[in-house]
């Protein structure tokens, strides 16, 4: 038993290590790939391609002035970027990113725990990440903040509800809310193919729950300077930009999970088709950052609420209709 | 709901134009109002106890028609302060009628006009601010250049800026004999910066309206649920204001009730310095007012001097110079904007970035022609700098016949077809053709609003009557027509282009003896010239020395965002930004 909470713990360190580093160079990469979209170069200064630009980026923000508002509540603004990055970084830790290994002789789960409610694991967490960014624009006493803030509590409050039912369609035909199991589930055939719909709708709801372009809306820079983190500097700023990016990934990783086989290919081993996967999102999302311009909230919300529910109900009907049928 | 742009080609007026009679003018007015006008040296002069009846005639009557009032300024004369007003017929595309009228010296009052041309609102609260002459009846005049808490008025003559030296350069002391002598150890005004009485500089607090906490009225609007409004101020340091830009914005949720623009942060008194300068100093001096257009300015300040030295002719080749080049500041004015405009909808400087890649080419043509990118200072009263080089004319070719048509192609399938785009951009910000003549918009603002008023149709300079071209217009009016409207107007300079390159004779370039001074006769005159912001005029007062007395700039930044308040109201804070953009102002010239 005690070997086995070692076991935990190690994988719990090095899985946050790689995944810090994970964050760093997505942003580089992503910076590489729109300078690029954008014919221009990018960072290419610091080490050999630019690689140790993550690490100058780090040690800068390490060294910024950490500024807190006069007129700030001071708790909550101390509190909201570490809710935002914990949120974050734990959503992770139910997402199976590889087949079980053998190292050392010891069998190791490519996961830190498959939970039987893994999906709505995800679910709260991604909900929690909300309060990270409701308190930040709240306690900042800046009205940008405060309107980034208000606008994204209405944004991710709505976008959950197609979100859920997106996933809710996955777990009837999987019949299991562990991830670990859906995972299993497709290894004949993925979900994309089988529920091409809820995909996109997921997908959709998930650039929205992401705050990523085009539906940035809570951070609009042209609109609203930087919104709910107008006035966070230093490491404080750096915990929102790795909440972020973490959103990115997990929310790229869950797609991957649910809808594309998870770790599962032939030929190469589980995790390395579980990263090719994931990178693949991870330049879509880089690709429509270059690409689209930004809705307006009116029209956000119309999108959400008038179109996607309705859609994702309606998903939802037919695919339990299609499983009653087949006797599941 | 029809976006499309229309393309109308107006002829040019050739009837006897009764707005540029000023003495039938006078007659008619004084046909109902005895003896309240006047002609002094072509210019009507309008006895100011009857001026808004007189502006009201002027405006309403058919035969008179000036419903565009274009330009608003004044002169600080040794005896009397003059308030010069330039007016046009839109519909029929005349003018301009020069009216005055003239104020106290003591206690200089004329009446305001923004009842007859709403237009005039922020125009005459720069007269107020920098000329100190009260406008009675201004719904808000107070300072909108200077801060609200500055002694005296800039612009009259007796004023003198901090370590003032001389009234006019060239300064004599800038040479003395031996060792240099700073100029704050130098003069006598070194302590010229005039505080209010009992005034603290260390304790100032901007006035209650823009110290606003953050929720600040309780009064519940109208409607079931008690809400608040918010004032935010967006600017001076904001992503999207061009530069330091305010915009007081009362907001209902996310919806704006009011705004209001707060300029003048880049304020440097621009015409007080161009007054010291000898005439020729001025050149280089209009580049700054406008980064994007510096070739623009240089022309239209060109023409406007040179109507006061009736002895030049501007040879054809330098004359084809000039419209070759303002008509290249055209498309890279426009593909900025358009850029600007599609970053502040959020595409992250993608369109951008594609556009200053356009927009390079363009400035190593002006690099080969003047020596520098932006700030050509190309332009000399009688011709221009000097001739374009011989690798000029291939890449200019190039440029017009094949990358430039082929780019704004591409720009236009890109983006103007975008969902997004057009979700965001059409029906946003509509200014309706009333609305855009009455608030004395100009340029592709104006035209949006389905004007079909171009300077360079209307009242050709320079050798424009000899070029083909379109003038194109909007349909609604929002911010999508704006985009739109400079699409098309780049395709038309592409055609302008093509034909100027075609025709361009060899020959001189300059015309005259050469110097740094130049004999300017005395009299006024205002040259006007369609820039890619708008139409831009320069109104310039000479008494016969080696200065001007008076040096006015119509700025179509200035002029465009007092319509900013009308096209944004029931907006969101987002859609205030585009139309913002759409607008397309240049912080240099909105402040001089």
């Amino acid at each position: 038993m005690s070997e086995d909470i070692l076991l935990i713990v190690i994988k719990v360190a090095v899985l946050i290590v790689i995944l810090l580093t994970v964050v760093a160079y997505t942003v580089y990469v992503e910076r590489r790939i729109m300078a690029r979209m954008q014919s221009r170069i990018g960072p290419n200064r610091v080490g050999p391609f630019g690689l140790l630009q993550p690490l100058a980026d780090i040690l800068k923000l390490i060294f910024k002035e950490d500024l807190t508002p006069a007129g700030a509540d001071k708790v909550t603004y101390f509190l909201a970027p570490a809710l935002a990055a914990i949120t974050g970084l734990a959503a992770f830790a139910v997402i199976p990113f590889g087949n079980t290994i053998d190292l050392f002789g010891i069998k190791v789960n490519l996961f830190i725990a498959d939970i039987n409610v893994g999906l709505l694991y995800l679910f709260a967490m991604s909900s929690l990440a909300v309060y990270g960014i409701v308190l930040a624009g709240w306690s900042s006493n800046n009205k940008y903040s405060l309107l980034g803030g208000v606008r994204s509590s209405a944004q991710m409050i709505s976008y959950e509800l197609p979100l859920g039912l997106a996933l809710v369609s996955v777990v009837l035909a999987a019949g299991s809310l562990s991830l670990g199991d859906i995972v299993k589930a497709q290894a004949n055939l993925w979900f994309i193919v089988q529920q091409p719909l809820s995909f996109v709708i997921y997908f959709i709801c998930a650039i929205a729950e992401t705050n990523r372009a085009p539906f940035d809306l809570p951070e609009a820079e042209t609109e609203l300077i930087a919104g709910y983190h107008t006035e966070y500097s230093s490491l404080k700023w750096a915990l929102f930009f790795l909440a972020e990016y973490m959103a990115v990934i997990t929310v790229s990783a869950t797609a991957v999970t649910i809808f594309f086989g998870g770790w599962q290919g032939p030929f190469l081993p589980g995790w390395l088709w579980f990263v090719i996967k994931l990178s693949g999102f991870i330049f879509f999302f880089t690709w429509m950052r270059a690409t689209l311009p930004r809705l307006r909230f009116d029209q956000l919300m119309r999108l959400g609420w008038k179109v996607l529910l309705p859609l994702a109900a309606l998903n939802l009907v037919v695919i339990a209709g299609l499983v009653a049928a087949m006797g599941g | 709901m029809s976006t499309e742009v229309k393309v109308v080609s107006p002829a040019p007026m050739t009837v006897a134009t009764p707005l540029k009679d000023a003495a039938a003018v006078a007659a008619r007015i004084n046909e109902k109002f005895a003896n309240a006008a006047s002609v002094v040296d072509g210019s009507l002069m309008v006895d100011s106890s009857q001026l808004v009846a007189v502006a009201t005639l002027l405006r309403d009557d058919p035969g008179i028609g000036a419903d565009f009032l274009e330009d608003l300024t004044s002169i600080d004369w040794p005896d009397r302060f003059e308030v010069v007003y330039h007016l046009y017929n839109l519909t029929r595309q005349e003018g301009p009628l020069r009216m005055k009228v003239r104020a106290d010296k003591a206690d200089p009052r004329v009446p305001s006009t923004v009842p007859v041309w709403p237009g005039a609102d922020l125009m005459e609260r720069e007269v107020y601010d920098m000329m100190g002459i009260t406008f009675a009846g201004h719904p808000n005049l107070k300072r909108i250049l200077m801060w609200e808490g500055f002694q005296g008025h800039p612009l009259r003559k007796d004023w003198k800026e901090a370590y003032f030296e001389e009234e006019k350069k060239p300064f004599d002391q800038r040479w003395p004999e031996g060792a240099l002598v700073r100029a704050e150890n130098r003069t006598p005004f070194k302590d010229n910066i005039v505080l209010p009485s009992g005034f603290d500089p260390t304790k100032y607090t901007p006035p209650a309206e823009d110290n606003v906490p953050l929720v600040e009225y309780n009064q519940p609007l109208s409607g079931e649920m008690k809400s608040q409004t918010l004032i935010v101020n967006m600017g001076p340091q904001h992503p999207s204001t061009h530069g330091v830009f305010r915009m007081r914005v009362r907001l209902d949720g996310e919806r704006i009730v009011d705004l209001q623009p707060v300029i003048g942060y880049m304020h440097r008194n621009h015409e007080k310095i161009g007054e010291r300068n000898a005439w020729l100093m001025n050149m280089p001096y209009t580049d700054r007012l406008d980064y994007l257009c510096s070739m623009g300015n240089n022309f239209g300040y060109a023409i406007a001097v040179e109507k006061l030295m009736p002895d030049i002719k501007v040879p054809e080749r330098a004359e084809y110079l000039r419209v070759i080049m303002a008509e290249f500041t055209r498309i890279v004015n426009h593909f900025f904007a358009l850029g600007q405009l599609l970053s502040d909808m959020g595409a992250f400087f993608t369109p951008m970035l594609y556009a200053i890649e356009e927009r390079e080419w363009m400035l190593d043509l002006f690099e080969m022609a003047s020596g520098s990118r932006m700030m050509c200072n190309y332009a000399r009263f009688g011709g221009v700098a000097r001739d374009v080089p011989p690798e000029f004319m291939p890449l200019a070719n190039k440029l017009v016949n094949d990358r430039l048509p082929r780019a704004i192609d591409r720009f236009d399938d890109y983006i103007a077809t975008s969902e997004i785009v057009l979700a965001r951009a059409q029906n946003v910000g509509i200014l309706t053709k009333e609305q855009a003549i009455a608030l004395s918009t100009v340029g592709p603002v104006l035209r949006a609003s389905g004007v079909p008023y171009d300077v360079r149709r209307a009242e050709p300079y320079s050798i424009y009557d000899r070029f083909d071209f379109d003038i194109p217009i909007g349909t609604v009016g929002d911010v999508y027509d704006r985009y739109l409207v400079r699409i098309a107007e780049m395709r038309e300079s592409v055609r302008i282009l093509k034909q100027a390159l075609r025709d361009i004779p060899a020959g001189e370039i300059f015309a005259g003896r050469k110097g740094w001074q130049v004999k300017i006769q005395k009299g006024e005159a205002y040259g006007r010239i369609e820039n890619p912001k708008g139409a831009t005029g320069f109104y310039v007062v000479s008494d016969g020395g080696t200065n001007p007395y008076r040096y006015h700039i119509h700025a179509p930044s200035f002029i465009n965002i007092g319509a900013l308040g009308t096209m944004a109201k029931g907006h969101t804070v987002a859609d205030t930004v585009i139309i913002l953009g759409s607008v397309d102002i240049v912080l240099g010239e909105l402040d001089r």
